[in-house]
């Protein structure tokens, strides 16, 4: 899927955002404005239109994705061109201000716009390394069967644990009580716990002397150990089902503060034509 | 082998559901997995978890590498099973039954341990999903949006229109300083150039209506006096007033001026001008190190009739030739051997001793004799007479004061020179007759011709000037008079003594120095002080005041290129050319006019951007 959405039929977006990137990169090139180039020359309105119209049709493809089945371009289509245009829009919108910036409106569009393309590159990138890296993780199993084998393991725990002694015993309860995969965003994206219950449990375990409960103490630390491989795997998981997420909560939000400073843009620069 | 397992479920009102399954096989499976003959859809039991195997009529169960067991709620890895055993596989309890025929054992596979407590607090004290980040991602957007649209749009708008500076206080004029600031000032598009800074965040100041491009009445407030760039009645296609002001000075483009400098825009023109207009002089220029004319200086043509000549370039032969009216040899002057000053002896001249820069650096002052000749060429015409020098520059006056000079003398008597009559030789003092006296003022009249017409009058002027002849005037001083001594004239008609007409036959060739041979173009040695004087003058082979010692385009070119030039000083029209040219009529006269009048009636304040422009301007000679 992943890659679909990079070569899709044959890098057709890909030579549609070339083009249209080169055309714009010409132009600005052979044209010699009055003073500095800006966004206030023929290309300079030009190329603002351009990049205008670019930044209200990316932001459809939010609308087009939420009609799945509905219309005639097929939703890879849309997100393969989202991509590439979107990827051509920081260029065209560069030329469109003449690589100025300054402490105005004009300039806060376009660093909303770029940070909204810049998320959306970070999204790209998860969206193909990620996948790939959330298989090999799980190894075949899905998440909630990875939760389903942590809470039995949970329950042999604390019936090995039963019977041994005091330390052991609470040791082990803490484990399959304590232990919490994901939480707070920051946890969820850190993928591990350096405060594991579970870990705390094993290392008790591994440094404690079973004595005649020594067959015990082993089944007891290789299910720990099974349950750590587990909760390692699944912090792992949800780190990247998370990252693959997050990304959106920059993309979107900024993307619309783009479009509304779009609007500003616009209707002050014809204000104070 | 052959088996009979039972799937029971027991459902949710009572009551229990059986399905029979048969498997053959030596090997009975219990997993997850799809082959597994005894199924156990549960994620906690493994894809193959348990073999059931029969060895000797005995029914066995074993769990698989890393699986758990359970036989009747002991766990074992592995274990013989009676009828009425229980194996516990994760949360499926398997239970043995009474064997019934065909079948070698029957076991009844139940679900008892739904996915328990364990899971589900698990889950409930796990967060693994991203559903929001303090807020909802509606509510990211609507937060962000919103403040963008408020703060960048709505507040400076609703600000500008109640607590923004009312009109009467936008109005740009000369003279005004203080602004008041608009709160939609954070919509510049660019900071504005230097020179209007101070009121910059006056929007309206320019911006007089909303959705409407900037007036040039804007511009005009201050900037009525600005002149055409050709005349409009000879040239249409330059006349400026087809075309906006903010055509060309582009505002919003940093802290820099806003006065065009690119060759491109003059070269448009210029690089062929003679096919939009027949009536042009110039020829062609589109870039100072490509393609630009040699120099054409303006001239003396002729000094006394004071015109002027614009139609030789320097590279032309004859070269232009300047007839200022003086002779002027600047090799005699500057050779190496020196030249003899009456005081210091023979000095070595530099030009310097006689250029030297004006107040700005920018010209050189006019030589005049009094500062820069008088000290080796003094005018004494009589070597009786030592004391005496002509007045330099007023040639009607010389004449009157030689014949004073002699009458006086022949008068007072003791004129040395032995070619003088006995009567002016005589004893300095001895009273003459009436007839004497008219016969010393006759000589006085005669010597005063002869002086004025020889070596130390017309000779001595001649050395450094263009003589006149005026044979047949009689001189006349400056109100018209007959200057050859009239008293003289009456004394010697009084005394029957035959008069000497006193004849003017020479004057003075008027001199015209020019102060600028290039008035179209702007150049200064302030910035070429670095520079010796002779490497672009070539004044110690002239031997000629008539030679225009201007240095050839060619000199320029060796330091200066084009607008792009890489080896060469990049240099564009702008740095010797005026767009806007002083010697024309302002482009809005009737603004001039009224800017002016306005002027006249208001004390201006100090700080008055508009006394640059109104002070007044060099008008240079068209030829």
């Amino acid at each position: 899927m992943h890659e679909s959405i990079l070569v899709y039929r044959k890098h057709r977006y890909l030579k549609w955002a070339l083009a249209l990137a080169v055309v714009s990169a010409l132009f600005y090139m052979i044209d010699s404005p009055l003073g500095q180039p800006n966004g206030g020359t023929w290309l300079g309105y030009t190329l603002g239109t351009i990049s205008g119209g670019l930044m209200v049709w990316l932001a459809w493809f939010g609308v087009r994705k939420r009609r799945y089945g509905l219309g005639n371009v097929p939703l890879e289509d849309w997100l393969s061109a989202h991509v590439y245009l979107g990827i051509a829009l920081a260029l065209i919108a560069t030329l469109h201000a003449g690589f100025q910036l300054g402490f105005n409106i004009h300039s806060a569009l376009y660093i909303l716009m770029m940070i909204t393309i810049i998320s959306g590159l970070v999204g790209l990138y998860f969206y193909i390394s990620y996948p790939r890296l959330l298989t090999e993780n799980r190894r075949g199993l899905s998440t909630e069967v990875m939760l389903a084998q942590i809470a039995e393991l949970d329950r042999d725990l604390r019936q090995i644990a039963m019977t041994m002694d005091d330390a052991t015993n609470a040791a082990t309860l803490k484990a399959t009580q304590d232990t919490i995969i994901g939480g707070s965003l920051m946890q969820q994206l850190r993928g591990h716990d350096e405060h594991c219950p579970t870990t705390q449990a094993r290392l008790f375990v591994e440094g404690s002397d079973g004595g005649p409960q020594d067959a015990q103490r082993r089944q007891l630390l290789t299910r720990l150990i099974r349950k750590e491989d587990l909760l390692k795997r699944i912090r792992r998981d949800v780190q990247l089902r998370c990252l693959l997420k997050v990304w959106l909560y920059v993309h979107i939000p900024f993307s619309i503060a783009a479009l509304a400073a779009l609007v500003t843009h616009v209707v002050t620069v014809f204000y104070y034509w | 082998m052959r088996s009979l397992i039972r799937q029971v479920t027991r459902k949710s009102r009572g009551g229990v559901a059986v399905r029979d399954e048969i498997a053959e096989g030596d090997i009975i499976i219990a997993g997850r997995g799809n082959d597994c003959a005894i199924r156990l859809p549960d994620p906690r039991v493994m894809l193959h978890h348990a073999e059931f195997t029969m060895r000797s009529g005995e029914l066995y169960v074993s769990a698989a590498a890393g699986a758990d067991l359970r036989i009747n709620d002991n766990l074992a890895q592995i274990g013989k099973l009676e009828t009425g055993s229980k194996v516990r596989i994760g949360p499926y309890e398997i239970e043995v039954q009474p064997p019934e025929s065909d079948f070698d054992f029957v076991v009844a596979v139940e679900l008892v341990q739904a996915l328990g407590d364990d899971l589900e607090k698990l889950v409930a004290r796990s967060q693994i999903h991203i559903t929001r980040i303090g807020l909802t991602m509606r509510w990211w957007v609507w937060l962000l949006a919103g403040a963008i649209i408020t703060g960048t749009f709505l507040v400076p708008f609703v600000f500008n229109l109640l607590v923004g500076p009312p009109p009467d206080k936008m109005a740009l004029s000369a003279g005004k300083m203080n602004y008041t600031p608009s709160p939609t000032s954070i919509w510049t598009s660019g900071s504005i150039s230097s020179a209007h800074k101070f009121f910059a965040d006056s929007c309206e100041t320019c911006h007089a209506a909303p959705f409407v491009p900037v007036q040039d009445n804007a511009c005009l407030s201050c900037h009525s006096a600005v002149q055409n760039h050709a005349q409009p009645a000879l040239f249409p296609f330059a006349d400026l007033n087809k075309y906006a002001c903010q055509n060309c000075h582009k505002e919003h483009q940093g802290n820099v001026t806003i006065v065009r400098s690119d060759e491109a825009f003059c070269a448009d023109c210029h690089k062929d001008l003679g096919s939009m207009s027949t009536r042009t002089t110039l020829d062609r220029a589109s870039d100072f190190g490509k393609q630009h004319p040699e120099f054409r200086p303006t001239v003396v043509k002729d000094s006394a009739l004071h015109t002027m000549d614009r139609s030789r370039t320097l590279n032309e032969n004859p070269p232009p030739q300047e007839n200022s009216g003086l002779k002027f040899p600047h090799d005699k002057h500057l050779r190496r051997e020196g030249v003899k000053d009456p005081v210091r002896g023979v000095v070595n001249l530099d030009c310097a001793d006689c250029h030297t820069p004006n107040e700005t650096g920018e010209t050189m002052r006019a030589v005049s004799f009094e500062r820069n000749c008088h000290g080796c060429h003094a005018l004494k015409f009589d070597s009786f007479v030592p004391n005496r020098e002509l007045t330099h520059g007023k040639p009607e006056e010389v004449f009157k004061q030689v014949y004073d000079v002699y009458d006086a003398l022949a008068m007072r008597g003791g004129y040395d020179e032995p070619a003088a009559p006995a009567l002016v030789r005589r004893r300095p003092g001895t009273p003459l007759t009436p007839v004497e006296k008219a016969l010393v003022t006759n000589w006085a009249a005669a010597k005063a011709s002869d002086v004025l017409n020889g070596y130390f009058g017309r000779g001595l002027c001649a050395e450094c000037h263009n003589i006149l002849e005026t044979k047949g005037a009689t001189a006349t001083n400056e109100f018209g008079e007959p200057t050859a001594a009239p008293e003289a004239t009456s004394v010697a008609a009084k005394a029957g003594v035959p008069v000497l007409p006193a004849e003017k036959t020479w004057t003075v060739e008027p001199p015209t120095l020019t102060e600028l041979w290039m008035p179209k173009a702007y150049f200064t040695h302030a910035r070429h002080t670095d520079v010796k004087c002779t490497e672009c003058h070539a004044a110690k082979t002239s031997t000629s005041a008539s030679d225009v010692l201007l240095p050839s385009i060619a000199i320029c070119q060796s330091c200066h290129g084009g607008e792009k030039s890489a080896d060469r000083v990049p240099s564009t029209c702008v740095d010797c050319h005026r767009f806007h040219r002083r010697d024309l009529d302002p482009m809005h006269p009737e603004k001039a006019a009224a800017h002016k009048a306005a002027d006249a009636g208001v004390a201006l304040p100090q700080k008055h951007p508009h006394v640059a422009q109104s002070a007044p301007l060099p008008r240079w000679e068209t030829p």
